[in-house]
């Protein structure tokens, strides 16, 4: 006598030994023409991400550093294994070396209901300034956010405000007016995230990217 | 789309003005050019140097000794190798509408990606594809090799 119980453990197991046996390629497994292959680095803060590859016959997530898939032909994605740095190295260097310095940014911050930096934030410029002129190729890129406070149209008037309230004083330090860009997103983008009408002083600010 | 080419030709030039105000934004600029590195746009093809604007629907494209780096208007850092293609085929970043869009095809050879603004604020508007496979990503940075055929 059967039970369905054991009948379910059979067939697991029996697709268990046939997804072994004609189940996905080991990544390491030289590449054929048209085969991809899809790898997750970790990123510049040291954490890594995630990434879900898909292909019309199958799903895998990688979500560990130099974990690699291989799509190749019609089989689903390869199971997901880790690429030592050395083969990332050797498969994926001339890409790497052609990536543009990751910009920076800084976070200037400011009275309520004011274009008006706080104190500490006012400390920042001179740094700024220096990190802006040490680029060849440079642009700035300001961006005013405001809190939840007030309508949210107003906000992007006051995000507006505070951005070119800081352009100005980018370009009394000397900077071409023209290599910086400015704009707001209100309170759409907040740094704290937070209900509507909450006064948040991190979130009233002005991010500036150098790019 | 099958609207013959001098249709949309006729139709610009009938609403220059507005057309004229409303160029499309560059979805960023070219950093690093070396060998021989091109922005293929609108069927024609133009060699990529450092400074220049990228748009969305344009392609980079490398020869044997190419690379391009490019950086986004949200931060994303996309760069390519030798002998490869990739198409930006769809970019917005528009915070204060809420408007995110982000579609890259890698056509072919190697590419490197590390994600900006966009995947951090919709990470669902971020696409990449290869001729095989779609990546769906959480703020991450990706490498990508697509064998020739």
């Amino acid at each position: 006598m059967t039970s369905p119980r054991s009948l379910a453990i059979a067939s697991l197991a029996i697709g268990a030994v046939l997804a072994v046996a004609c189940g996905p390629k080991r990544v390491a497994q030289p590449s054929r023409p048209g085969d991809e292959l899809i790898v997750l680095l970790p990123d510049s803060d040291g954490t890594t991400g995630r990434a879900r590859v898909t292909s019309p016959s199958g799903v895998v997530t990688l979500d560990a550093a130099r974990e690699a898939t291989r799509v190749s032909g019609s089989q689903p994605p390869s199971l997901p294994s880790p690429l030592s740095p050395g083969e990332v190295s050797r498969l994926f260097a001339e890409a790497l070396s052609a990536l543009p310095p990751e910009p920076r940014h800084f976070i200037l911050n400011f009275r309520f209901e004011s274009n008006e930096l706080t104190e500490e934030s006012r400390a920042l410029m001179p740094e700024i300034v220096k990190t802006v002129k040490a680029r060849s190729v440079h642009d700035v890129v300001v961006i005013g956010h405001t809190d939840t406070a007030g309508p949210a149209p107003r906000n992007i008037d006051l995000g507006l405000l505070r951005a070119a309230a800081v352009r100005n004083l980018l370009v009394e330090s000397g900077l071409a007016r023209t290599s910086i860009a400015v704009t707001s997103h209100g309170e759409v983008d907040l740094l704290i995230p937070t209900a509507d009408e909450i006064p948040e002083p991190r979130n009233r600010r002005v991010e500036i990217t150098v790019r | 789309m099958t609207t013959p080419r001098y249709l949309i030709g006729v139709l610009v030039l009938a609403s220059a003005t507005p057309v004229l105000a409303q160029e499309p934004a560059a979805a960023g600029r070219i950093r690093v050019a070396s060998g021989s590195a091109f922005i293929v746009r609108d069927g024609g093809s133009v060699p990529a140097r450092q400074g220049q604007p990228v748009f969305q629907s344009d392609a980079l494209q490398t020869g044997a000794d190419g690379r391009i780096g490019v950086l986004l208007n949200d931060d994303t850092r996309l760069s390519i190798g030798p002998s490869s293609e990739v198409r930006l085929d769809r970019f917005a970043y528009a915070p204060a509408s809420d408007n995110f869009a982000m579609v890259l095809q890698v056509v072919r050879g190697v590419a490197a990606y590390v994600s900006g603004r966009i995947a951090k604020l919709a990470p669902d508007a971020v696409r990449l594809e290869t001729p095989a496979a779609i990546v769906g990503v959480r703020g991450t940075s990706l490498a990508i090799r697509v064998e020739p055929q």
